[in-house]
């Protein structure tokens, strides 16, 4: 009984360590709803810091092609990102009508876009820190770099 | 440890293990905020320098929008941008002449010149008047043609229209114009009123919206 409650801790252990390392970025949080026949529902939560980890394995063709796709906004992207993060908590842009809004704002460090619409509902939110690591590896991959 | 003792350890390490193994990751890290509500933003005033623009529809849909941009991430960012006419925070014009006027001129003869009316029309269509005051130009355009008058005026310190010109004698420097607008106080810089819509551009150093 004894070996088995320090094999469960050892193990409920480095899963909580590796779990609050994975989760140390917060989340990547999309969800998307297209109210319509055939529409798309994609709800996805990925820990923020495994993109820039699961990228280091994403063979270097592949990296250098998304970064010659994405040459033009890169820097752009870049410098908005570092500079968002001055402002962490904001309201950049906020669109309402009478059944439509769109909100695009900073909080707690995430950038934040939602969309709602009869049509569709839209929920973006994204550490600021996980855009810059994304944004860095894929410059780092650019021609030239 | 007594074997009594000991199997209540291990029952309470493995009950441990499990809450903290399958609690909501959430938990751990983050709460994940909930989506954006107005209420929800956090008002601040800072030393930035927050330009603003509303819109507001009048018409069935009532369609309001706002826009805030901190003017130090606009200054930040222009400069990445290149495309087309704009490069390095400068807008590209092919001939400071445009429509037959010399505009570096007219700014430079506009800038050197004592405040007054440079402009004024007043007819039935419409009003016009363009003036130099407290080192700002004004623009003020009365639109009486229909029914519905409409209104503009636009408000631009001097210092902000000499660093907009003052690149090379083809480009407007736009970081320039937005450095020397930070440099301002509040000011309301652009408003438009019509039958339908009221337009705002204004400055301040709050990062929402009244």
């Amino acid at each position: 009984m004894m070996l088995l409650a320090k094999a469960a801790l050892g193990l409920g252990g480095t899963l909580i360590l590796a779990g609050a390392y994975t989760m140390r970025e917060g989340l990547i949080r999309i969800d998307v709803d297209e109210f319509r026949s055939g529409g798309s529902h994609v709800h996805m939560w990925v820990p923020a810091a495994a993109i820039p980890m699961a990228m280091h394995f994403v063979p270097s063709k592949h990296m250098r092609d998304a970064s010659e796709q994405a040459r033009e906004a890169l820097p752009i992207l870049h410098a908005f990102v570092k500079e968002l993060k001055k402002y962490p908590d904001a309201e950049f842009v906020q669109i309402d009508d009478n059944d439509q809004h769109v909100r695009m704002r900073t909080h707690q460090g995430k950038l934040q876009i939602d969309v709602d619409a009869p049509d569709q509902k839209v929920y973006v939110l994204c550490p600021l820190s996980a855009i810059e690591d994304i944004t860095s590896q894929l410059e780092e991959h650019a021609p030239g770099a | 440890m007594s074997d009594r003792n000991r199997g209540f350890f291990a029952k309470t390490a493995l009950v441990a293990t499990a809450v903290l193994v399958f609690s909501p990751p959430g938990a751990l890290a983050q709460s994940t905020a909930a989506p954006a509500s107005p209420s929800q933003s956090t008002a601040s005033v800072s030393k930035d320098r927050w330009l603003h623009v509303r819109v507001i529809s009048s018409d069935a849909k009532g369609e309001t929008v706002r826009v805030n941009v901190p003017l130090e991430l606009a200054e930040k960012v222009l400069p990445a941008i290149n495309k087309h006419r704009l490069h390095d925070g400068k807008v590209r014009i092919d001939d400071a002449h445009v429509s037959d006027v010399d505009l570096r001129a007219l700014v430079e003869a506009i800038r050197t010149t004592k405040d007054g009316e440079f402009v004024t029309v007043q007819s039935n269509d419409c009003d016009v008047r363009v003036a130099k005051l407290n080192n700002h130009l004004i623009v003020h355009v009365l639109d009486k043609e229909n029914s519905k008058k409409s209104e503009i005026e636009i408000k631009v310190p001097m210092k902000v229209i000499d660093a907009l010109f003052s690149a090379g004698t083809d480009e407007l420097d736009l970081v320039a114009a937005l450095h020397a607008l930070s440099a301002q106080g509040d000011t309301e810089l652009v408003s438009v009123k019509d039958h339908e819509n009221t337009v705002r551009v204004w400055l301040d150093s709050k990062n929402f919206t009244d």
